[in-house]
């Protein structure tokens, strides 16, 4: 029974030395696959890695980018630390919140959005700023990010 | 050599060491508490800080390497600062709970912050809360207790090789979790719990009914279950056995246990324990007093040897009694009864295979120390998974893989998993293909010295000219074995290790053969897996049809006249019927009484109805055990034994180490050999000792190779293979090598029946121990995902029938069951595995029964089975 990452995972592994240190794409791709790191998910990653399963949750949850919960079809990663929130990303939060239900670090009814509050992500000099899934959105305003949300489904 | 100075005193070191170890070894004792000596370092705590001259700060001196001249202040005032400073720290997010904390007493947090202080925090945030969990039926786990140290994870990761649980989460989020987050879901070892420096990892077995303090009895002894024989101290109070603990470092287990050893003792309390003699009165077995019981059967046996001879009787020897038990019995039956008829079940394979193996390459092939196996660069492993037939040898292995050995498992090994195995799984039954072209490769890649001729001889004969294709009906590609071939061949110690798989076959003798050879070909050492306690035991005391006490094989006059002299009893010149022949004997009533001691053939000898069919011709039947078991139920009398845990005596393991086993609870009843005395006093003989000791004595007059092995040369530790006696030495003049007829095959709705030997159940004491219970608490059949997905079974009930009748089990789906076969183990009443077998050919050599014969077939039940 071949697994759903197994060909992907191929030519991971082919980059590394042990199968061990494809850890960290490994969950990323089984994140990608999943939307997150289930039981299952990270059950897949052992067996195809061959690093037994606690080690990989171990991994898994020291770091901040691996999400351990159901989220929705869009993640939106928005940051609030100091120059987004001079620059009003407080209040962006308050419109996604309005506009599509979901609070932070919470998923909208419909399943749409996931809301993740960052600290930081390094794009100061054009706050504020967003991730949404892996696209990067700068100089929001209270205005374009409704035009900006409204491209994902 | 190294020069350092600690605390003013000057310390000379052979080697580098941390400073830790240095102090401990100039009697400098440095606080630690993520420290723990074989487990990984770490560095975490800081409670092991130290001054060392020209380096800022403190250090830890857990990690920190001594180097020439270093000059170390272990104590002072800054140093107690920084310590009182990490408690502090440390207990930000613990809750003092120590008044009804299982650890109090013993825990080192404890014990640090009542030397260092730090309990009046300075931090005002609430404490973390993290309830109880109680989820696990063997261990609890509290981890607002939990200060980070690690400790349990690298023990189970590094040490245990099991990698169940680990530190999840970041920063002051970090707690140890097992994969599940509830459940531990593991191997159940405790090896965590052992170091678990406060109340976090709990056992559920003893949780909140005693304080370390109140132990009234602390008492080193030798694991009952398997034969690895771990030492541990069983802790009892009020004549129970609270808690198995085992002592850092010490015995061939170094202080690590497995689920059985630690977890499976609660079978010595069970309720349901022999209490009384019990004699069949109208059908009924009921109470009756020892006198009259031993009576009766001195009356009864007396006339059975009167009036059909003493080979009329046959004798049950016990793998789970001890040395001095099995002495005693073997020679009752030889001296008093006169019979060689005298087996146990380590005939099931264990012992017909190491006779084998020593017939061909001398006495003591097999007796290799366990901690050796960590020096092999290569470990071949076939016939079973040694972490579940005797996991701390298991554990061995793993260690070594660790260290860079190549495992090459034959068949599946799934403990071995993440061990990066070399696997071979050829096609059922054809590993003798297998084992057979890598001897040919080896022979022609090494030839051979000339050693054992008679051995060569057979090797010659044995294998071809061509390598290529030898293995062609097994499946196994000859690229694979080629592979595996090098590996071996490259190898410079390279170790076998052999379980009862390989055996219990029709031509387990080829299997053993092939092995023996491969490894004098390629220099290897042998480990033969033994599931029981005692079975290396049982052979070395001459619990065998043809073997006296000390491995002399009685056929040869000159053996058996010194064996006479030295006990002053008469043997039998003639060799007696080995376990499997018994039953047929009994059922055409050569045979009709039968003396059985800790055992249990109605239901752990394969042959179902044959052999409970056989037992009820019998005119006596005689059972000394500890439980009411399926055969006592039948018996005519029935003598309460005691537990390993109630006498004194040695065992034998299986690198035939003998090891001191020690009454830790008093229970009223006797010994087996005492038993066994008594009633030869009565049939007019006398056998008389004062005590196991006194019985040992005697073994160490009689058994040449345990000749002037006394109690005190146990202790003080002169007790690895030959001891101070001698093997027989030479190899025999003749190979014995027999071929099986064809295989049955499978296929077509029919699958062959194999036997599963899970980690937590081993049998009747194990059945009887509710925490193992819990782990496997019914009897499953294992399949193949596929077969089982051809069926339309993806769990539930199914029925599986042979033509020795049915079960109704639950189907578990694993996919380490090889296609073709399904696995059923033989631990629950009217479930067992040996029950569904009808009569099992026997290998001619080794005399073990063949398991592949039997074949079942499995069918869903409606209503139960998902499709
Ligand atoms: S009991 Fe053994 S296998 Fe289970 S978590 Fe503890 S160390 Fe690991
Ligand atoms: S559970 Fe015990 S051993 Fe494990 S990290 Fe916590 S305190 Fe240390
Ligand atoms: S490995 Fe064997 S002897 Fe050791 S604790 Fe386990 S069952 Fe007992
Ligand atoms: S503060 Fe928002 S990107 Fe740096
Ligand atoms: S014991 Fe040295 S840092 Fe914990």
């Amino acid at each position: 029974m071949k697994s759903q990452i197994a060909d992907e995972l191929e030519c991971v592994k082919a980059k590394y030395p042990a199968e061990r240190a494809a850890l960290l794409p490994a969950l990323y791709l089984a994140q990608r696959k999943y939307g997150w790191l289930s039981a299952e998910a990270m059950d897949e990653v052992s067996r195809e890695l061959r690093v037994p399963k606690a080690t990989v949750r171990g991994v898994a949850t020291f770091y901040a980018m691996y999400r351990h919960k159901q989220v929705g079809r869009n993640v939106i990663q928005l940051c609030t630390n100091v120059s987004c929130m001079i620059l009003g990303a407080e209040r962006l939060v308050d419109i996604i919140r309005e506009k599509y239900g979901v609070e932070p670090g919470g998923t909208s009814a419909d399943g749409r959005f996931s809301l993740v509050i960052m600290e930081c992500i390094g794009a100061c000099g054009t706050a504020p700023a967003m991730l949404v899934n892996t696209d990067f959105h700068e100089s929001l305003t209270q205005e374009n990010i409704v035009t900006i949300l409204e491209g994902y489904r | 050599m190294i020069k350092v100075t600690i605390n003013g005193r000057e310390v000379q070191l052979d080697k580098q060491v941390t400073i830790l170890e240095a102090a401990r070894r100039a009697g400098i004792k440095i606080p630690t508490l993520c420290h723990f000596e074989g487990l990984e370092m770490y560095g975490g705590c800081r409670l092991c800080l130290v001054e060392v001259e020209k380096m800022p700060r403190l250090q830890t001196s857990c990690t920190l390497m001594v180097t020439d001249g270093m000059v170390i202040t272990t104590e002072s005032e800054q140093i107690a600062a920084a310590r009182r400073g990490m408690l502090e720290f440390i207990l930000t997010n613990h809750p003092l709970d120590c008044p009804f904390c299982d650890k109090a007493g013993e825990c080192e947090l404890q014990d640090l912050v009542y030397l260092y202080g730090g309990t009046e925090g300075r931090f005002t945030e609430p404490k973390a809360k993290h309830p109880e969990s109680n989820v696990d039926p063997i261990l609890a786990r509290n981890i607002e207790r939990c200060i980070s140290c690690t400790r349990c994870v690298r023990m189970c990761d590094g040490v245990v090789g099991a990698s169940a649980i680990s530190m999840i989460n970041r920063g002051r989020h970090t707690v140890m979790e097992p994969f599940s987050g509830g459940k531990f879901d593991c191997e159940y070892c405790g090896n965590c719990l052992t170091v678990c420096p406060v109340g976090s990892i709990l056992s559920r077995l003893y949780k909140e009914t005693y304080r370390p303090w109140q132990v009234e009895r602390t008492v080193r002894t030798v694991c009952g279950h398997c034969g690895v024989g771990c030492s541990y101290d069983l802790q009892v109070r009020d004549e129970a056995i609270k808690r198995v603990i085992p002592r850092i470092g010490e015995g061939l287990n170094r202080g690590l246990l497995c689920a059985r050893g630690r977890f499976g003792y609660e079978f010595v309390g069970a309720k349901d324990r022999l209490k009384k003699p019990l004699v069949r009165r109208d059908g009924n077995l009921v109470e009756t007093t020892w006198d009259e019981a031993l009576g009766f059967i001195a009356a009864k046996l007396s006339e059975v040897i009167k009036t059909h001879g003493g080979e009329a009787v046959a004798g049950i020897a016990s793998v789970r009694c001890t040395n001095e038990d099995n002495y005693v019995f073997q020679k009752f039956m030889r001296g008093v009864v006169g019979t060689n008829n005298i087996d146990s079940a380590a005939r099931m394979g264990f012992s017909g295979a190491q006779a084998y193996l020593e017939s061909l390459r001398g006495q003591g092939v097999s007796a290799n120390v366990i901690a050796g196996l960590a020096k092999s660069d290569v470990i071949f492993v076939a016939g079973g998974d040694p972490t579940m037939v005797t996991p701390i040898l298991g554990l061995e292995i793993r260690g070594a893989a660790k260290k860079g050995a190549k495992i090459i498992s034959l068949d599946p090994a799934p403990g071995l998993e993440f061990f990066n195995p070399h696997k071979i799984v050829p096609s059922l039954f054809a590993e003798g293909a297998v084992l057979e072209s890598l001897l040919c490769r080896a022979v022609s890649a090494r030839g051979m010295t000339g050693e054992l001729p008679h051995l060569e001889e057979a090797i010659r004969a044995a294998v071809s000219a061509e390598c290529a294709g030898v293995a062609a009906q097994s499946g196994v590609p000859d690229a694979e074995i080629e592979k595996a071939s090098a590996t071996i061949s490259g190898s410079q110690s390279p170790a076998f290790v052999i379980g009862p798989d390989i055996v219990q076959r029709a031509d387990g003798n080829r299997n053993l053969f092939l092995l023996a050879a491969l490894s004098y070909v390629t220099g290897g050492r042998i480990f033969l897996l033994s599931g029981k306690a005692n079975e290396q035991g049982a052979v070395d005391m001459g619990c065998l049809p043809d073997t006296l006490p000390g491995g002399r094989p009685l056929a040869i006059d000159g053996f058996r006249k010194r064996h006479e002299d030295a006990c002053g009893m008469s043997v039998p010149a003639r060799e007696g019927l080995s376990l499997m022949e018994m039953f047929p004997a009994m059922a055409d009533g050569r045979i009709k009484a039968l003396y059985v001691i800790g055992e249990n053939p109605a239901f752990n000898l394969p042959g179902g109805n044959s052999i409970k069919s056989a037992l009820e011709k019998l005119d006596l039947l005689v059972v000394q055990d500890i439980f009411l078991t399926e055969t006592a139920k039948m018996a005519d009398i029935v003598l309460p034994a005691l537990s390993w845990a109630e006498k004194d005596g040695t065992f034998t393991n299986l690198e035939r180490r003998i090891q001191r086993v020690r009454r830790g609870v008093n229970r009223e009843g006797r010994e087996d050999w005492r038993i066994l005395c008594d009633l030869a006093g009565r049939m007019g003989a006398a056998m008389e000792y004062a005590s196991s000791e006194a019985v040992m004595s005697e073994i160490a007059r009689v058994s040449p190779v345990h000749r002037d092995l006394h109690y005190s040369d146990i202790e003080a530790g002169a007790m690895q293979w030959p001891y101070h006696g001698e093997p027989l030495r030479g190899e025999a003049s003749t190979v014995s090598l027999v071929t099986a007829s064809a295989r049955p095959t499978v296929g077509s709705g029919r699958f062959a029946l194999l036997v599963d030997r899970p980690l937590f159940q081993s049998g009747t004491l194990t059945r009887r121990s509710k925490a193992l219970l819990k782990l496997i608490p019914k009897a499953t059949v294992k399949m193949n995902p596929l077969d089982a997905a051809s069926l339309g079974i993806s769990g539930g009930i199914v029925r599986v029938s042979s033509d020795a009748g049915s079960v109704e089990l639950e189907a578990v789906i694993d996919s380490s069951v090889q296609m073709g076969a399904v696995k059923i183990s033989n631990h629950f009443e009217g479930a067992g595995v040996f029950g569904l077998m009808t009569k099992p050919p026997v290998d001619p050599v080794t005399k073990a029964p063949a398991f592949e014969g039997c074949l079942v077939a499995v069918e869903p039940l409606k209503g139960d089975a998902k499709s």
